[in-house]
């Protein structure tokens, strides 16, 4: 029986590529799919483009991980699948010829996918009455947020959440390597599947398990012991950890991973990552199906092999998801740190000093957060602030956060830290060195019709 | 009435989609799974949350997974680009669910302990009646 394995190669641009490389090497699999794009990544190398046209998309796809070994994969037909075009799939694409021409790899096939970022269509669609109502607010009574009318003015980049069709065209003529913008990181692994078992576009149930296989495998590590809270001390070999694979037939979808790696592969580590941002599990919303795990079952197969069953499919929204990166304001990270005696009652007393000079000063934030490293700027307010933790704690980092949509507002704390290592309350040391403004990136969630993409596949041969 | 912490028969993960956050949880061992539906319920976690998250929780129950979702709304500080959370993603709303004390009753307990659960070291399931 036709069996075919993917392997998920990367969990967002930062990832390491050494399990990619290694499961080129040793790895029994006919597809490699790499997701580099997490939500805000798009609106980041936009700005990057903005900057320098030839920027904006991952390099290091080519220079890392294709450098290390493109020319094993397409020696051993392995094909790969990438959204490292980000916000500039035409330089990811100039990128991989100038490294195949270098490589000498003739004929090498590189597929890639357009029509992803409609910036240029906004006016058109406001025009003809599309009101890009927000995702945010979805299944909440809450109603606050923000309108497109307010951010529309103010926008990085506008990108839809694009399918596997156009993908799967690529990889049906002969594609070595397929590169997308903002696909969705799951349709990168259904793309494969779909082409090699002729899963028609309306088949939901297949759709979904395609859909389902991605998703354990778009996260890289997290999908195989990485990031794994039933029992982190149990996975082996961790700074080899191995990335999962998926190995799907037309009665069967099981996950396992390379051979000689780290990391682990157990009923608990894939149901983690099961259900990990699904939302609803019976209404899994995707371009290409509406996923329906509510019924799905995980079981252990054997030594680092779990095989999925139980997932529906159902017929796919009409409309695609828009993620809209825009300019929201300015923020600054100011911190100090503190050590026993007293270190969370000295490093309190030293952001009310703080905060009291910041308003002698006239600060005008939109927003501030004051929270103590070593006690509770994690789990908030639910964290252990008994008098018996506070008063034995050894150490604690003060760190005051200020958002601003006014820069120099934001700004006007900088110089107010330092002082108080000589002038405020005992024992303060600075920590990470003085804080800079930073630029606030926002998204706004909506959704377009389907009929207002035109995704279209190309193929350059080297 | 003993209590423990959810941690000790539960695990999961935390995401985020927006101001979202999406903590699945499952039960370490099936028989833990009635247990975890009884005590971790939306009212409860809204409740152990307060403020820190803003808007509605809902569950969603996955049976056959002896799992579920919980999806809580504003929960993020305005979310990954604009939260000035130290932990903007929420990385660690899963551990902070993990860490609500639920009850179990003596006999519960009891079992618990028999089947090879591990409670949090220097943690007393009793000391609230101490």
């Amino acid at each position: 029986m036709k069996k075919i394995a993917i392997g998920g190669g990367q969990g967002f641009w930062g990832d390491s590529p050494d399990a990619a490389i290694h499961m080129i090497r040793k790895a029994d699999i006919q597809y490699l799919a790499c997701d580099y794009l997490a939500e805000l990544t798009l609106s980041i190398m936009a700005r990057q483009k903005i900057k320098d046209p030839t920027k904006g998309f991952a390099p290091d796809f080519v220079t890392r991980l294709l450098k290390e070994a493109g020319r094993e994969a397409f020696e051993k037909k392995i094909r790969i699948v990438t959204n490292a075009g980000g916000m500039n799939v035409q330089g990811c694409v100039d990128s991989i010829k100038s490294w195949a021409e270098a490589e000498n790899l003739k004929g090498y096939k590189i597929g890639y996918v357009t029509g992803d970022d409609i910036k240029d269509k906004i006016p058109q669609l406001i025009a003809d009455g599309w009101e890009f109502p927000s995702m945010d607010t979805a299944g909440s009574n809450d109603t606050s947020g923000v309108r497109f009318e307010d951010i529309k003015d103010k926008i990085y980049n506008c990108n839809a959440y694009i399918g596997h069709e156009q993908i799967q065209k690529a990889i049906a003529d002969g594609a070595d390597t397929v590169i997308t913008g903002r696909a969705a990181d799951s349709a990168l692994f259904l793309a494969p599947f779909a082409h090699e078992f002729g899963w028609a576009d309306d088949d939901w149930d297949n759709l979904a398990r395609g859909i389902m296989a991605g998703h354990l495998l778009e996260c890289g590590g997290q999908g195989a012991g990485g990031n794994f809270m039933y029992d982190w001390r149990s996975v082996p070999d961790m700074e080899h950890l191995g990335f999962p694979i998926a190995e799907i037939t037309e009665d069967t979808f099981e996950i396992t991973k390379a051979p000689d790696c780290g990391g682990l592969i157990t009923e608990q580590s894939v149901k983690e990552q099961f259900l990990y941002e699904v939302l609803d599990p019976a209404n899994y919303y995707t371009p290409d199906v509406n996923v329906d795990i509510s019924h799905a079952t995980v079981t252990q197969k054997g030594e680092n092999r779990v095989s999925v069953g139980g997932i529906k499919g159902n017929e796919r929204p009409d409309t695609i998801k828009l993620c809209v990166g825009y300019h929201k304001g300015w923020k600054t990270v100011s911190m100090l740190s503190f050590a026993w005696p007293d270190a969370y009652e000295k490093a309190r007393y030293c952001a009310d000093v703080i905060m009291k000079k910041m308003q002698e000063r006239g600060m005008k934030a939109d927003d501030v957060h004051i929270s103590f490293i070593g006690l509770d700027s994690l789990h908030l307010g639910v964290a252990d602030k008994s008098p018996e933790t506070i008063a034995r704690l050894n150490e604690c980092v003060m760190r005051i956060a200020v958002f601003s949509e006014d820069k120099a507002e934001c700004a006007k704390i900088i110089p107010e830290i330092s002082p108080l290592q000589l002038n405020g309350p005992q024992g303060a040391s600075f920590f990470g060195g003085r804080a800079h403004v930073q630029e606030v990136m926002a998204l706004y969630p909506t959704v377009i019709p389907r009929d207002a993409l035109k995704v279209e596949s190309h193929i350059l041969t080297v | 009435m003993p209590r423990i912490y959810l941690y000790d028969i539960a695990h999961g993960r935390s995401g985020d989609k927006g101001d979202t956050s999406n903590v699945c949880v499952f039960a370490r061992k099936p028989e833990y799974y009635d247990i975890i539906l009884r005590e971790a319920t939306p009212e409860n976690l809204k409740n152990y949350f307060g403020d820190m998250v803003k808007g509605d929780i809902t569950r969603y129950e996955v049976a056959s997974l002896n799992g579920m979702n919980f999806v809580m709304h504003h929960a993020l500080g305005g979310g990954a680009t604009m939260s000035l959370r130290l932990d903007s993603l929420g990385k660690s709303m899963g551990s902070a669910v993990m860490r609500m004390k639920i009850n179990v009753s003596k006999e519960e307990l009891e079992s618990l302990l028999e089947s090879g659960v591990k409670l949090m070291p220097f943690e007393d399931p009793y000391a609230e009646e101490k």
